[in-house]
């Protein structure tokens, strides 16, 4: 039937009914069907440029382990049309021509495996995956996308495939569809193919951007080898300091087709963001909290998270002389070291810091006081 | 970031947490013992690969 044939007057209310419509007709059409977290890249609570290995946009995290190098930026180089704001751009700023048989760089989401309990995998009934995105790099060619399912007690496979930068310098989207199966194996549908039902990670994608021979699998083909991150045809993204890689409108969901990226309203992206990283103080004149002289030179206070976070996390704090200071009864009192967590959980922390002395049982005002001050919480896969 | 040091925090006399610094880094972590944390499973590794965590006590 031609789609134009479909009308509003053609249809008389009450004549469509679900049962008219055959099963998987309509599919990726749930609430939260992207598993990947900030796909749009809008989230950036720990900057927006990063030089060293480590998380970088919200949820990605980068492995550059060549001679060369590359920069990480937020940028807002997006595919035009498409609603996009923000795309994560990998920027090659030294070049390395040979890549080491053990060299490799590339990017990841580690994905919480009690999340995915519905992608029935360790049985039969194991459903496939379609990881579609958007990409543009001045460094044509194969590239490789690598799909682990982590150990979580039983064992860890992974499945590299193969996709193609066709244009230079050219948006272009991208299409995955990864079989349980892949490779005729039968690894993902038997027990030990389980994804680990808890707050571990369960599941990581890692883009390849360079890949030595030691890291070289099969095409589309899973395996119990560690750490295959790539195919022979993997391009060596770093050959080049005029390289850039920009991706956006991440969207990994169950079935063999994409559908249009699921666009999340910024709030709830950042609170699906919150729940591994929270921000909470950065840069001078804020507030960080009430706080108590639990001793002279001992003050302590509590920090809440917006949302539960996934495991107890670490504070992330920076510190320096005058960083932070304790107003109590009209005097200033600075901390110029440490901060630290003690019974924290995944709802809040207690936080304490050595600042100069002041009277014990004395309530007084937390703030920031120099630019460089930053508070945050890490419970990051 | 390259780890610089790792010591034991503790508060009350109670051992709670580690606290790492960074080399050429203003930034330290308070680590929660926490088997689920994944600061505290590098730092388990970083013990393991034979380094020594500073225990100053309480």
């Amino acid at each position: 039937m031609a789609i134009d044939k479909i009308t509003t007057a053609a249809i008389t209310d009450g004549t469509i009914t679900s049962s008219d419509l055959a099963s998987g007709a309509i599919e990726n059409q749930s609430a939260f069907k992207n598993i990947i977290i900030n796909g749009d890249m809008n989230q950036a609570q720990r900057g927006t440029s990063f030089t060293s290995n480590g998380y970088t946009l919200d949820r990605f995290t980068m492995d550059e382990s060549t001679d060369g190098a590359v920069t990480v930026t937020q940028d807002t180089d997006v595919p035009a049309g498409y609603g996009f704001g923000k795309s994560l751009k990998v920027d090659c700023t030294t070049a390395d021509a040979s890549i080491g048989a053990a060299q490799y760089c590339g990017f990841t989401q580690f994905i919480e495996g009690q999340n995915l309990q519905y992608l029935k995998y360790g049985t039969s009934s194991a459903e496939s995956l379609t990881l579609s995105f958007w990409v543009r790099s001045t460094k044509t060619g194969t590239y490789c996308v690598r799909f682990v399912k982590e150990a979580g007690g039983e064992t860890r496979y992974e499945c590299p495939i193969e996709y193609t930068i066709s244009s230079s310098d050219t948006w272009e989207k991208k299409t995955i569809t990864l079989s349980p199966t892949a490779g005729s194996t039968s690894l993902i549908t038997a027990t030990a193919g389980a994804i680990v039902n808890s707050n571990a990670s369960g599941f990581r994608v890692f883009w390849t951007l360079a890949a030595g021979t030691d890291w070289h699998g099969t095409n589309n083909t899973w395996t119990s080898t560690s750490d295959r991150l790539s195919t022979s045809n993997q391009v060596n993204f770093l050959d080049n300091t005029s390289n850039n890689f920009y991706i956006t409108g991440v969207q990994l969901e169950a079935g063999t087709s994409a559908s249009d990226f699921e666009f999340l309203p910024v709030d709830v992206n950042l609170q699906r963001c919150q729940r591994y990283y929270f921000q909470h103080t950065s840069g001078s004149g804020k507030t960080v909290g009430l706080a108590c002289f639990y001793g002279v030179s001992s003050v302590d206070t509590v920090m809440y998270f917006p949302v539960e976070m996934r495991s107890t996390p670490s504070i992330v704090a920076t510190s320096g002389t005058g960083y932070y200071t304790v107003y109590v009864a009209g005097n200033g009192r600075t901390i110029d070291g440490s901060l630290s967590v003690n019974r924290v959980n995944t709802q809040s922390s207690q936080v304490y810091a050595a600042p100069a002395a002041d009277t014990m049982g004395r309530a007084g005002l937390w703030t920031t006081t120099n630019s460089s001050a930053s508070i945050a919480f890490n419970s990051e896969l | 970031m390259i780890i610089n040091t790792i010591k034991k925090n503790y508060f009350d006399g109670e051992f709670v947490s580690y606290q790492i610094t960074y080399v050429d880094s203003n930034v330290e972590k308070s680590v929660p013992l926490d088997e689920a944390n994944t600061d505290y499973q590098l730092i388990k590794q970083w013990i393991s690969e034979g380094n020594t965590v500073i225990d100053n006590g309480e």
